[in-house]
């Protein structure tokens, strides 16, 4: 049976996946949802390749890693399958373990440039209808505490601002008044007021 | 940061378009952004992009921006500001699919 096969490009990437419609779905036929092989091209390096059981694992690391490396001082990744060091901010190392015993791992050298590449071939493959993968939703979902956040801090404030802002100006207000207050001056100024109400009911 | 008077927060629809925007223009400019990432790989095969980048954004800075407030001096401070360019230069070309917004709205909020 002839199988599919698609490509996603990005400069010097590209990202070939070979599969099968599945059938039993009643899926048209340039669908592939049963993907038997993939292949991972970079210009001027090894081919990397493998099954569809590598490749979530690969892209997860691809996304974490892209994640650490723009909020890390040291970004790091290590699985069963890759590991993924930065030599410094412009180099990354890529570490290709082997499922077969006794190959050593393959060491695969990248810039930030052919990083970028394979993140986003990763995308298109993610955004594709076409293949049926599970989608990786790393960066899809903003997380919860930061939703909560956002909208607490712009509701919070609004609500208890304008409140707390009038009592304290009103405590200041009243606290400057004490300046002016004697109670000496205001003891005689009733005593005075007392003895002519007095002096009146006589 | 900016040269204004007005200290106005931003809000969360205006945020959320400016992101948009941000993800679009990315998108277009990618192989810029491929390129300027590139040259400052090998500096010693190709600096020209680097430094027209650098000079431009330098430029920009002065015009726009509060040159008197520290976090924009650390922005142009000759050895530091590599560091922060490269990041958003990186974080720009991780935004360019379809849904990159998405992508660098996360990013924003964990910077």
């Amino acid at each position: 049976m002839i199988q599919n096969s698609l490509i996603f490009n990005q400069s010097s990437v590209s990202l070939e996946i070979i599969g099968l419609p599945d059938y039993s779905n009643n899926e048209n036929n340039d669908q592939i949802s049963i993907i038997s092989n993939w292949k991972l091209t970079i210009i001027n390096k090894p081919l990397i390749e493998g099954k569809i059981e590598h490749l979530g694992p690969i892209m997860e690391a691809f996304y974490i890693y892209s994640n650490l490396l723009i909020n890390n001082e040291s970004p790091s990744y290590e699985s069963k399958l890759i590991d993924i060091h930065s030599d410094n901010l412009h180099f990354h190392n890529l570490v290709l373990k082997s499922s077969k015993p006794h190959s050593k791992p393959l060491i695969i050298k990248i810039g930030n440039s052919l990083l970028s590449d394979i993140v986003n071939c990763f995308d298109q493959l993610n955004e594709s209808s076409k293949v049926g993968i599970k989608k990786s939703d790393i960066f899809i979902n903003t997380p919860k505490k930061i939703k909560f956040s956002l909208k607490t801090n712009y509701q919070l404030s609004n609500f208890f601002l304008p409140p707390l802002i009038s009592i304290c100006s009103l405590i200041l207000f009243s606290s400057t008044l004490l300046y002016f207050y004697d109670p000496v001056e205001y003891k005689e100024n009733k005593e005075l007021i007392n003895s002519k109400s007095i002096f009146n009911n006589q | 940061m900016r040269k204004s008077y007005l200290n106005n927060n931003i809000k969360l629809e205006e945020f959320d378009a400016l992101t948009k925007i941000t993800a679009e223009m990315s998108k277009y400019l990618y192989p810029y952004i491929r390129k300027i990432l590139q040259s400052k790989e090998d500096p010693e095969k190709n600096t020209v992009i680097w430094n027209d980048f650098k000079k431009r954004f330098k430029e920009l800075v002065n015009e726009r921006f509060n040159i008197n407030s520290m976090r924009v001096k650390k922005l142009l401070n000759q050895t530091e500001n590599d560091e922060i360019l490269i990041r958003s230069l990186l974080t720009l070309s991780f935004c360019t699919s379809n849904k990159g917004y998405q992508k660098l709205k996360k990013f924003l909020f964990d910077f």
